[in-house]
């Protein structure tokens, strides 16, 4: 672990940095998916993985914030760095309100529930919800990036905005981690029952961390709008939650088995692009048989400075 | 009042496919605590071997006889991917954290469901016609013979299941089983062949809901065991997941709502309405409608 902080992660950062320069511009654009995906499941982390909740709608923030972007691109003339504010603020009030009424049900209910928010959004959006949606096409032709009156066309651009977003995401990650509500969260993933006893105020910290899970998602949303500078319904569907729920899973719920997870998911199969039809099947069995081989995940989490001879193995993780 | 009773009959039509797929749910939820999430790809899955044992195997034959194969030989073979699927995927999770089981269970759903597309392609298939085309017309309320068939043969099945479950040796030890297993095996059950008895009745039961799909709707896609199978699952949850009675009741309610709001309000709106009809019962019943009240076991 301690490898990992003083090398692991400025050797990554400095090679995510410089990436670009060494890439066409296909790849490129795969570069940048990877680090919107790598956001977006980061913050299904902070849900799933830090706080435990069973929640199978990450795709529904992630979506609520491309939404945001575009409609206020399309219909008000945003530019789309301006919309960053509301493409945060939105869905993560959106999570708190809609993670009130439901924190008390247990894990299955609150996974099929938080489907089923996914499925609403999904089936509004594709309604084309006050007009301003756009259907089953979605928005599209909305602005490229711009700041101060300058417009960037190149998509080494989006990569640098898209790499800052994922720094700031590591960054809010680490402070949790090293935070009351981060400590907080972990005790309530274990226990949620004698982390009540010891006064943690289990309700507050799981909207909380819903709703920073939902910001940051949001957030992930601007930056895919950057990318591709159209939003269709079918990228935040039920298929793209379960992903998310999966990479965080199969990865461990740690920073490096969630990065580990995003590129298998989503860069392999670029490499092997002949093979896209078997994709999902092959999938599929990756991850049962990376569920059997390692059920916590291929990189578990370790958390904080506890020396190992105080750790007792338990079931009640993960 | 002719659409009332007319979405009456679809809604039941409907409601019990939803129930005989949404008590495989139950059952594995009731003994294992795992949402099986392959089990809605299962259902499509048999859809599209009673289409290939059609063509390839009864010669394109609609008899009496044709039909019944059709309809034992799907549910066997569904019967034995689930036993597979159980030993393969589930079993060595027994002891794992609830999510990786969850995980297992959601690759098992895209190995089937992307199986059924490399071998049958991603096209729409046409099921095909193996009950007549009758209607009848009943103080303008059309009835087809199609539904009849499946709103009998479903009761007839839940009937069979439900004293099979309270009045048999078999049905107490899956109750024993359900209610804690580690009482269960020392009391002499093996709840291992509980557990494979229990994929067996709920594959095969899924096999012929998904039968009935392909009867009922027609057209069938590699992919439709999520939309039906998530159904199936939100009329298990609403009758009271592992309840037995409670899918049934479930997936009639279920299936009576969608024919309501698709009749009276809006088609294309009626996954959300379901959802939001899910998420208003669970907060009013955390349990579903015939769940117990159990306090969270600490």
């Amino acid at each position: 672990m301690k490898n990992l902080n003083v090398f692991g992660y400025p050797l990554f950062i400095v090679f995510m940095a410089a990436l670009p320069l060494g890439l066409d511009a296909r790849w490129q654009e795969v570069a940048i998916s990877f680090l919107v995906f790598s956001v977006v499941a980061l913050s299904q982390d902070i849900v799933l993985g830090k706080c435990g909740i069973f929640n199978m709608g990450q795709a529904l923030f992630f979506g609520m914030g491309a939404y945001c972007t575009a409609i206020l691109n399309n219909e008000y003339g945003w530019s789309l760095l301006s919309t960053i504010p509301v493409a945060i603020l939105i869905p993560a009030l959106f999570g708190i309100l809609l993670a009130g009424p439901i924190m008390h049900l247990r894990g299955d209910y609150l996974l099929v529930t938080t489907i089923g928010f996914n499925i609403v959004f999904v089936q509004a959006v594709q309604n084309n919800l006050g007009g301003v949606t756009g259907g089953p096409n979605g928005i599209f032709g909305l602005d490229s990036l711009s700041l101060f009156g300058h417009e960037f066309t190149d998509q080494v651009a989006v990569y640098y905005f898209a790499f800052a977003v994922m720094l700031l995401t590591l960054w809010i990650m680490r402070n949790l981690e090293h935070s009351k509500a981060g400590r907080a969260l972990h005790y309530l993933r274990l226990d949620p029952l004698a982390a009540e006893s010891i006064g943690i105020n289990t309700r507050l910290y799981k909207i909380f961390a819903f709703g920073l899970g939902a910001g940051i998602a949001g957030l992930a949303g601007t930056v895919f709008v950057a990318q591709f500078t159209a939003v269709s319904p079918e990228g935040f569907g039920f298929m793209q939650s379960v992903l998310f729920f999966s990479i965080v899973i199969v990865g461990g719920s740690s920073v490096p088995g969630i990065f580990l997870g995003v590129f298998v998911m989503f860069v392999l199969p670029e490499v092997f692009s002949p093979l896209a039809t078997w994709r999902y099947f092959i999938f599929g069995f990756a991850m049962i048989a990376a569920m059997i081989l390692r059920p916590r995940g291929i990189w578990p989490a370790k958390f904080g400075n506890i020396p190992k001879f105080l750790i007792k193995e338990s079931n009640h993780g993960g | 009042m002719d659409t009332f009773f007319q979405q009456l009959i679809n809604g039941l039509t409907i409601g019990s496919i939803y129930a005989l797929v949404a008590l495989g749910y139950t059952m594995v939820y009731g003994v294992m605590r795992l949402i099986n999430f392959a089990h809605g790809d299962m259902v499509a899955a048999s859809a599209f071997v009673g289409l290939t044992i059609y063509t390839q195997v009864m010669g394109q034959s609609a008899t009496l006889f044709s039909v019944i194969m059709i309809f034992l030989l799907a549910a066997v073979s569904m019967a034995c991917v689930g036993v597979i699927l159980e030993r393969v995927a589930y079993r060595p999770l027994r002891e794992a954290p609830r999510l990786s089981a969850v995980v297992s269970a959601l690759g098992a759903s895209l190995v089937i469901q992307n199986g059924i597309m490399l071998l049958w392609g991603p096209q729409m298939r046409i099921f095909p016609e193996l009950v007549p085309q009758v209607y009848w017309e009943i103080g303008g309320v059309v009835v087809s013979l199609i539904q009849v068939i499946i709103l009998i043969l479903s009761l007839v099945l839940m009937v069979a299941l439900y004293f099979f479950v309270e009045k048999t040796r078999m049905g107490a030890a899956i109750r024993a089983s359900s209610i804690d297993q580690d009482a269960a095996r020392l009391m002499g059950i093996n709840v291992n062949t509980i557990i494979a008895t229990i994929f067996i009745i709920g594959s095969s039961l899924g096999a012929i809901g998904g039968l009935f799909i392909g009867l009922y709707y027609r057209g069938i896609t590699f992919n439709m065991g999520w939309q039906y199978g998530l159904f199936a699952f939100v009329a298990a949850i609403l009758g009271g997941i592992g309840n037995i009675p409670g899918a049934m009741l479930g997936g009639m309610l279920l299936g009576l709502f969608n024919a309501f709001i698709a009749g009276y309000v809006s088609s294309t709106w009626s996954d959300a309405f379901t959802f939001i009809l899910l998420i208003i019962i669970l907060i009013v019943r955390p349990t579903g409608i015939l769940g117990e009240r159990v306090a969270e076991k600490v």
